[in-house]
């Protein structure tokens, strides 16, 4: 995913949550404001980083997220958007 | 296997005028109705006439607000008086929604009860939309707005009276199938057959309403299984509540020549159906999503970016 795909879904997600913010491409990542003013950051990790896919960034702190789902689950968080309905789902197979 | 329909619209669009008409059907009599109606008194089950082999099962409140357990214990409790010989072996349930009811809880009590799902099976939603006042309800009333969006079939009634308000309901849900009919002279083949698959419905396209919209999802490439479930996992958990239904056609990486059905209703899923071969040329999967409040491309850039995850994942296995 490139920064500016990386962006647009994050900007999606924060809509979706009911968050005033506005992430913008910056540094290899995207960079954004919670609504407290944390300065945010989230950059794709490094390929040796495995299983680490993401970085969530704020001052003083580095959060590993080993996928988007896991990044916007931690966003949400970071953004105080309160915590999303946990699910598990299965696909089913069809029969041989 | 039961079948069960669910007949909903507005107060006043006329269901119970196209219940008794049916039920007067000699081919239709051997139909179960369960009447919801929202207040203290029940009425509407004495307004319809039933007929011998027929019969009427009345519970108050809404089904929509009571607990989903009502729908369930009364369907169950039905099934063991057929068995018993108690009531009429009726060969299928016909459920009457409140005017003011939204039908997505009550196929969520259809979709999720184990008993019911054993016994009974929902053949799907029957939408009536008054030709006169339908425009302005729709305008007005969320209720009538989602009974229109979880239409598998839609009724226009008062035709003579008015044109139908088909701008209003097309904007709701732009592919279910549209009859009119006048007096409730329907045709109760038409109504109450199975719901059509995703397939059937080629032409959904983005329409917004206020708050409401219809999102549509294509794909070339067959979809991991996996990255399809962890898709509509987040879906489910980001979007919640807003997500009304989904509906799709899915090539799945595994087993790209058997199409999957996906059908949800809000956050419960359905068990994947799966065709024996695509109904024709077009083998894209095609994903519909009802929803409110839900960025237009969010699902997309999303399922975009879970499965360059799981691309990325399965490279690095090997």
């Amino acid at each position: 995913m490139t920064p500016p795909e990386l962006r647009d879904l994050l900007a999606d997600a924060l809509a979706l949550w009911g968050v005033e913010a506005r992430p913008r491409v910056a540094e290899d990542g995207v960079a954004l404001a919670a609504p407290d003013g944390t300065a945010l950051r989230v950059l794709a990790a490094a390929p040796g980083d495995l299983p680490v896919r993401w970085w969530l960034e704020r001052p003083g702190q580095r959060r590993p997220c080993t996928s988007v789902l896991g990044l916007l689950r931690a966003l949400r968080n970071a953004v105080g958007a309160g915590e999303g309905e946990a699910r598990r789902l299965r696909v089913a197979r069809p029969d041989p | 296997m039961i079948p069960v329909s669910i007949v909903t619209g507005f107060l006043g669009a006329g269901k119970s005028t196209l219940l008794r008409r049916i039920l007067r059907d000699p081919a239709w009599a051997d139909s179960a109705l369960i009447v919801n109606e929202f207040g203290e008194i029940p009425l509407d089950h004495d307004l319809i006439a039933a007929s011998e082999e027929s019969f009427v099962s009345a519970s108050t409140g809404c089904l929509c607000c009571v607990v989903r357990d009502d729908l369930s214990k009364t369907l169950l409790d039905l099934l063991r008086r057929r068995e018993a010989g108690e009531v009429p072996r009726y060969a299928r349930v016909l459920v009457e929604t409140s005017g003011l009811a939204d039908p997505a809880p009550i196929l969520h009590a259809l979709m999720t009860d184990a008993a019911l799902g054993a016994t009974h099976a929902l053949q799907g939603v029957v939408t009536l939309v008054d030709a006169l006042h339908g425009a302005a309800t729709l305008a007005r009333h969320p209720e009538a707005q989602r009974q229109v969006m979880l239409a598998d079939r839609i009724l226009v009634t008062k035709p003579d009276l008015a044109p139908a308000p088909e701008a209003a309901i097309r904007a709701l849900n732009p592919a279910a199938p549209l009859r009119a009919a006048a007096h409730g002279a329907a045709e109760p083949g038409w109504l109450f057959a199975p719901a059509p698959r995703p397939a059937e419905l080629p032409d959904w396209a983005a329409h917004h309403t206020v708050g409401l919209a219809s999102i549509v999802i294509e794909r070339e490439a067959p979809v991991p299984a996996l990255a399809l479930t962890l898709w509509m996992q987040g879906l489910a958990e980001h979007a919640g509540a807003r997500l009304l239904r989904l509906k799709g056609l899915v090539a799945l990486a595994e087993q790209p020549d058997r199409p999957a059905v996906l059908h949800a209703i809000q956050h419960m899923v359905h068990p994947l159906e799966w065709l024996e071969r695509w109904p024709g040329e077009d083998r894209r999967s095609r994903i519909v999503l009802i929803g409110e409040g839900i960025p237009r491309h969010f699902p997309a850039r999303l399922l975009a970016a879970i499965e360059a995850e799981v691309a990325a994942e399965a490279a690095r296995r090997g």
